[in-house]
């Protein structure tokens, strides 16, 4: 599903942000990536949806050979990958009904299915009854929640995951890592980046460890 | 479908950063309506100009004995004549009279009309101008029967320089009015891409098209461009109807300077937005 052959990445001024990185995630796994601030997590995430280009090495998602992919066969990609994060990035201005809806309003989803797809996501997500809310009326773990729905709506094959309980306290993180467990049985495979190693070992799933960029344990 | 929430979420800019969008769009305007009160001006200029060229004409005035018939002929054949009028002296006197009206009972210290019979000589298009009057003229004076000849054209040279001079400052005005726009446009939409930058985020990372991330940018570049000509136009027509009772404004082309003001807001509006684009939704 995801596979990393040799990769590194330099940024400017010679920062090296993964030093040949060789890893391969297989469909329906589970797979939690660990290491301090700073030991490239967050860049081997930004690699598999395209938003860094590797510096050397190859890197397959799916069926999509990315070195190959072109511009605007970009979108292509990202539909088939959800991704949340940290600081949830949803619309303040915006209910939890329209920022979920808006992820499918923007990747040409026929409006007839929209409300009905928004709805199953929230209840799945147990959030029906916050769907008129804005996201600074919600808690913490209730907006990573919604930014769980607006990456679900769309039925990804992969679910990216950085630091999503970075923010929250550990009966939000636990609930969310409970979500995203859930998601992985029915099939999504996901890849998340965290530094919690508590929750990391309760999950007792496979873990790639880095350190300035390199693999340390797997 | 994609152009439907393109325009949607592109209003919900606009309503969301008014007044920036507000602030823009009264450059924008001003802009414009500086341009239009100067095109106007120019297009009433060149037309004033044209009606006096076509009034340019000189007079013969002819002795007693002049063989009218004889030097009407002769002048219709000089190169640069395109017509020739008699006026008798009654004829003189009697316009002398129209034109000054209840001031005419002066003329009566005349025992007899004072006024010389003439003909008026028009002239072809490429010999109204001060050079060509006074070759003709030169011309006519040495025709036998002719006493004096008279004309007046350096009215009309002097206008046609202030109509270049102005032609000239409209063009370098165009240029500075097309940058200014193009380049407020451009700031305009450069920050509405930053106020805007989680939703662009999401929308790149949920895969949407760069096209569909575009429109909403380039409906406000546009929708901008065009308020900001219909209220350039609205000012001009305010502006004309306060003028109006100062002075005259004999041609006013409105559907030109409509049509004019909407289509350049609108492109100078797209213009900026497509480069501001460029430059900051990598």
């Amino acid at each position: 599903m995801i596979n990393f052959e040799r990769v590194s990445k330099i940024y400017q001024k010679n920062w090296v942000a993964l030093d040949d990185v060789t890893f391969e995630i297989q469909k329906g796994e589970f797979v939690f990536l660990t290491g301090p601030t700073g030991a490239g997590k967050s860049t081997v995430l930004k690699l598999i949806y395209k938003e860094e280009e590797p510096t050397k090495g190859t890197i397959k998602v799916m069926n999509y050979h990315l070195r190959h992919l072109k511009k605007n066969e970009i979108p292509q990609l990202r539909r088939k990958i959800g991704v949340i994060f940290q600081d949830f990035k949803l619309l303040h201005d915006r209910t939890v009904e329209e920022n979920i809806a808006f992820a499918l309003e923007v990747t040409d989803t026929p409006p007839r299915d929209i409300k009905k797809r928004v709805l199953d996501v929230l209840t799945y997500l147990r959030l029906s009854h916050k769907k008129f809310k804005f996201p600074y009326q919600l808690s913490g773990g209730e907006q990573q929640k919604v930014s769980i729905a607006r990456a679900l709506v769309r039925d990804p094959y992969i679910l990216l995951a950085d630091e999503p309980t970075g923010n929250l306290d550990i009966k939000s993180s636990q609930e969310i890592l409970d979500i995203l467990l859930d998601i992985n049985y029915q099939g999504t495979t996901i890849l998340m980046a965290s530094h919690n190693l508590l929750l990391v070992r309760k999950a007792k799933k496979r873990i790639i460890s880095l350190l300035n960029g390199r693999i340390v344990q797997e | 479908m994609a152009l439907g929430i393109g325009v949607r979420e592109g209003i919900r800019t606009i309503v969301r950063n008014s007044s920036l969008f507000i602030l823009s769009l009264l450059v924008v305007a001003i802009s414009f309506f500086l341009l239009s009160l100067f095109a106007l001006l120019t297009i009433n200029l060149y037309s004033l100009v044209k009606g006096l060229e076509g009034k340019i004409e000189i007079i013969a005035f002819l002795d007693e004995h002049a063989d009218v018939e004889m030097l009407h002929s002769n002048i219709l054949r000089i190169t640069g004549v395109s017509e020739v009028i008699y006026v008798s002296s009654e004829t003189a006197l009697k316009e002398l009279q129209e034109e000054m009206g209840e001031t005419k009972e002066v003329l009566r210290v005349f025992e007899d009309n004072p006024l010389p019979a003439s003909l008026r000589i028009k002239l072809a298009p490429e010999f109204r101008n001060s050079k060509g009057l006074k070759e003709l003229s030169e011309k006519i004076t040495l025709l036998k029967g002719v006493k004096e000849t008279i004309y007046g054209g350096e009215l009309v040279d002097q206008l046609k320089g202030v109509t270049k001079i102005i032609t000239y400052f409209d063009a370098g005005l165009l240029m500075i009015i097309t940058l200014a726009v193009i380049f407020v446009t451009f700031q305009t939409i450069k920050l509405t891409i930053f106020a805007r930058s989680t939703e662009i985020e999401i929308m790149k990372l949920v895969g949407a098209e760069d096209s569909l991330i575009s429109i909403p940018f380039i409906f406000q570049g546009m929708i901008q461009g065009l308020l900001g000509g219909f209220i350039a136009f609205v000012l001009l027509l305010i502006t004309a109807k306060v003028g109006s009772a100062f002075f005259s404004i004999p041609y006013f082309p409105k559907l030109f300077l409509l049509v004019g003001n909407l289509f350049f807001g609108m492109i100078f509006g797209i213009i900026g937005s497509a480069i501001a684009l460029r430059r900051f939704l990598k």
